[in-house]
């Protein structure tokens, strides 16, 4: 069994759609999400506005507000089970959002940390209260015992003098430090799975150097599973194992983060990938662009979603079809949705549940 | 200012060999000085509002800008950067300094001292391009009103001279002409960001003052807008004064750096040279710490310790050594000064000629 556990993933998405269904028509904020978590490792959801990344990381964790809701797929989690001996696998996506088992997942086994500290914090409690209130809810123990905890997490995540901060409030932090807080009240519980949706956009660069060495530090001893939701293609260079790469709802490649970056398959990738200023860059270069703009969510293309962009497009097929995800190589390790790759209509020979076996 | 002239090549990074700059203009000095520059914000405490201290927003800026150039101001949160630039536009009044401004006839004006009602004609020729696209259009008013704004109310031209002018720079951002009756919401970020650079060149400034003009947009939007404004330099000889905290965007755009930290300028030298062999050690540190978009370059990052000094209440000495690995006592106790360590780069730091730093391979 414990030979197996490391291919067995900790969190795997199936098929996951999470549609909003408004007044001017329903949009298909995640259109068919799947992708699997390892223990141990960093997964990189990236794309840009609109792609479908941050209403993929509510939908984990049950949070998507009215009117979205998850329309079908499964986001299974697998979990020791509560003798301690065997495994089980929880289905969350079929969870009531309010009960008690979605809030012992939420904040306990998947830890949570957001883009803007500021707001996650409550301006009128002290930042070691939320946290001691953290620590009760999932752990059950006395507030001596929780602010006891709460003080060593601080201490943990490089904050100066743990013992004084711990009375402070959200605003009078810096930005750096609020963001380490946070990360330490996410890691509260000891969860499996850390979620991070763009943990370091608000933060500038040398204090995104910072919170980027301290998740890796931390991943490396706790073992967690980190999800990094980013729109920064650096960030998830230096960070993450493996990548999906999102477009409008879907996932257009999912790879490892080598393969991603050096042999993209997807058209959306290579754009994505030749368009971003890098430091490496010659001075003063124009840089190769990707023409259009993302099209308004209730303006979704017919066919492939990036077809009015792409410069490959094949007339008669990528308009009228939508590709599936499907895998380039034997391994599964690469998978691309896009009729370069897969022509239409051959494509159900390989059956994308293929990597579901064990 | 369109009249043809000799053209020379571009200073630095010949990569964009399409851009022209004006030998004529060049000789005759530099566009903007900026000399000695402070903004001090005084901090109030109490019943009485009694001044306990001030925030040293600026503090001694120096730097000039030669017409046809891209000059970039960068740095983390308060190092000072946007204000800086509001100060150059008298968005804001300097607390002591000057900006020395060539206007179009070639008379230099202090824009530091200025009595307000001769601003107005001088604002004609700078203009600024702002963050935001989505807060910084009126929703209620239509292309024509928001770029042709500039015209009514400097009173350039008829209406129907305005409508063509309106036309015009659509066009020349890329946006086609019939939008002229559209409102704002119709537009993605990237269009938005186009409409806010039309409105800004509508009345031909010589100097354009973008606040980090493509952090709002998404990555494959960033290109486009760079480009157009590489490419109406070269058209129209515009200087730009670029604020942002994108390394990789600054590289892509300028022709020198200014990499301010705490209100001062720590480094300012040509492009290549300062992300090549960076003098100052918070540009290694700030060079270092970018991440970059190739797994194979996992670094081995310098990561700072601490956190900017507060600009109310700097350390003594130079205001970085806190967290420089390579402070030493001097660094302690006095602050360092500008100064050139070759031609055109200036660094402050008490150790710039026995340090070897690390800098961005290209």
């Amino acid at each position: 069994m414990s030979g197996n556990q490391s291919l067995t993933p900790i969190l795997s998405v199936r098929d996951l759609k999470t549609y909003f269904f408004a007044e001017e028509g329903t949009v298909k904020a995640v259109d068919g999400a799947s992708f699997d978590l390892h223990a141990g490792r960093t997964l990189g959801i990236v794309g840009e506005s609109g792609c479908g990344k941050s209403v993929t990381a509510r939908s984990i964790l049950r949070i998507v507000e009215r009117p979205g809701r998850i329309v079908s797929g499964e986001i299974l989690l697998r979990r020791p089970a509560n003798d301690g001996q065997r495994e089980e696998t929880v289905d969350v996506a079929r969870l009531d959002p309010e009960s008690r088992e979605m809030r012992r997942i939420r904040g306990g086994e998947i830890g949570l940390v957001f883009q803007e500290p500021m707001t996650s914090f409550s301006p009128v409690h002290t930042v070691g209260n939320q946290m001691v209130e953290t620590i009760r809810l999932h752990l059950g123990v006395d507030a001596a015992q929780a602010r006891e905890r709460a003080i060593g997490l601080l201490r943990q995540v490089g904050i100066p003098k743990p013992e004084r901060r711990v009375d402070e409030y959200a605003f009078q932090m810096s930005g750096g430090l609020r963001q380490r807080a946070m990360i330490a009240t996410a890691l509260a519980c000891g969860p499996r799975v850390l979620l991070a949706d763009e943990p370091t956009t608000a933060l500038d660069v040398t204090t995104q150097a910072q919170i980027l060495d301290l998740l890796r530090h931390l991943q490396a001893r706790e073992g967690m599973a980190i999800v990094l939701i980013t729109h920064n293609l650096g960030v998830v260079a230096e960070m993450c194992d493996e990548v999906v790469v999102m477009y409008l709802g879907r996932v257009v490649e999912r790879g490892p983060v080598d393969a991603i970056f050096h042999a993209p398959r997807h058209p959306y990738t290579q754009a994505l990938l030749r368009s971003i200023p890098s430091i490496q860059a010659q001075v003063r270069t124009k840089l190769p662009t990707i023409s259009g703009s993302i099209p308004h969510p209730h303006n979704r293309p017919p066919g492939c979603p990036f077809h009015p962009r792409c410069v490959e497009w094949i007339r008669g097929t990528c308009e009228r079809h939508e590709p599936e995800l499907l895998p380039v190589d034997g391994e599964n390790r690469v998978a691309v949705s896009c009729f370069l790759h897969h022509p239409p209509r051959v494509s159900g020979a390989i059956p994308a549940g293929a990597q579901a076996g064990a | 200012m369109s009249e043809p002239t000799p053209r020379v090549a571009p200073p630095v990074g010949g990569s964009d060999r399409g851009r022209r700059l004006d030998a004529a203009t060049a000789a005759a000095g530099p566009l903007l000085d900026v000399r000695r520059l402070r903004k001090y914000f005084p901090i109030r405490r109490g019943l009485l509002r009694r001044l306990v201290g001030h925030v040293r927003a600026v503090d001694d800026v120096s730097f000039d800008l030669r017409p046809g150039e891209t000059l970039s101001l960068v740095g983390e949160s308060g190092c000072g950067k946007t204000t800086t630039a509001r100060c150059i536009l008298r968005a804001i009044t300097p607390t002591s300094g000057e900006i020395l401004f060539r206007g179009g006839g070639g008379e230099v004006v202090d824009v530091a001292t200025l009595p307000k009602r001769r601003l107005r004609p001088l604002r004609r020729q700078m203009q600024m391009i702002f963050q935001d696209p989505f807060s910084s259009l009126n929703p209620r008013k239509t292309l024509l009103d928001i770029v042709g704004e500039p015209l009514l109310v400097n009173r350039v031209g008829d209406r129907h001279q305005r409508e063509e002018r309106v036309a015009e720079l659509l066009r020349l951002v890329g946006l086609r002409p019939e939008y002229m009756r559209r409102f704002p919401h119709a537009f993605s970020g990237g269009q938005r960001q186009r409409i806010g650079i039309a409105r800004a060149l509508a009345l031909n400034p010589s100097l354009v003052v973008a606040d980090e003009p493509v952090s709002a947009l998404d990555v494959s939007v960033q290109a486009q807008i760079l480009n157009l404004m590489l490419d109406l330099q070269s058209e129209l000889g515009l200087t730009y004064l670029f604020v942002a905290h994108d390394l990789s965007v600054v590289k892509h755009v300028s022709d020198r750096v200014a990499v301010m930290y705490v209100g001062r300028i720590a480094e300012i030298a040509d492009t290549d040279r300062l992300f090549a062999t960076p003098r100052h050690p918070y540009t290694e540190a700030l060079l270092s710490a970018v991440p970059k978009p190739d797994p194979r370059l996992r670094s081995q990052r310098i990561v700072l310790e601490g956190d900017v000094a507060d600009a109310a209440n700097p350390p003594p000495g130079c205001y970085f050594n806190p967290r420089c690995s390579y402070a030493a006592d001097i660094c302690r106790t006095e602050t360092p000064r500008l100064e050139a360590i070759a031609p055109g780069h200036l660094v402050a730091c008490h150790r710039a000629r026995e340090l070897t730093l690390r800098g961005v391979a290209v």
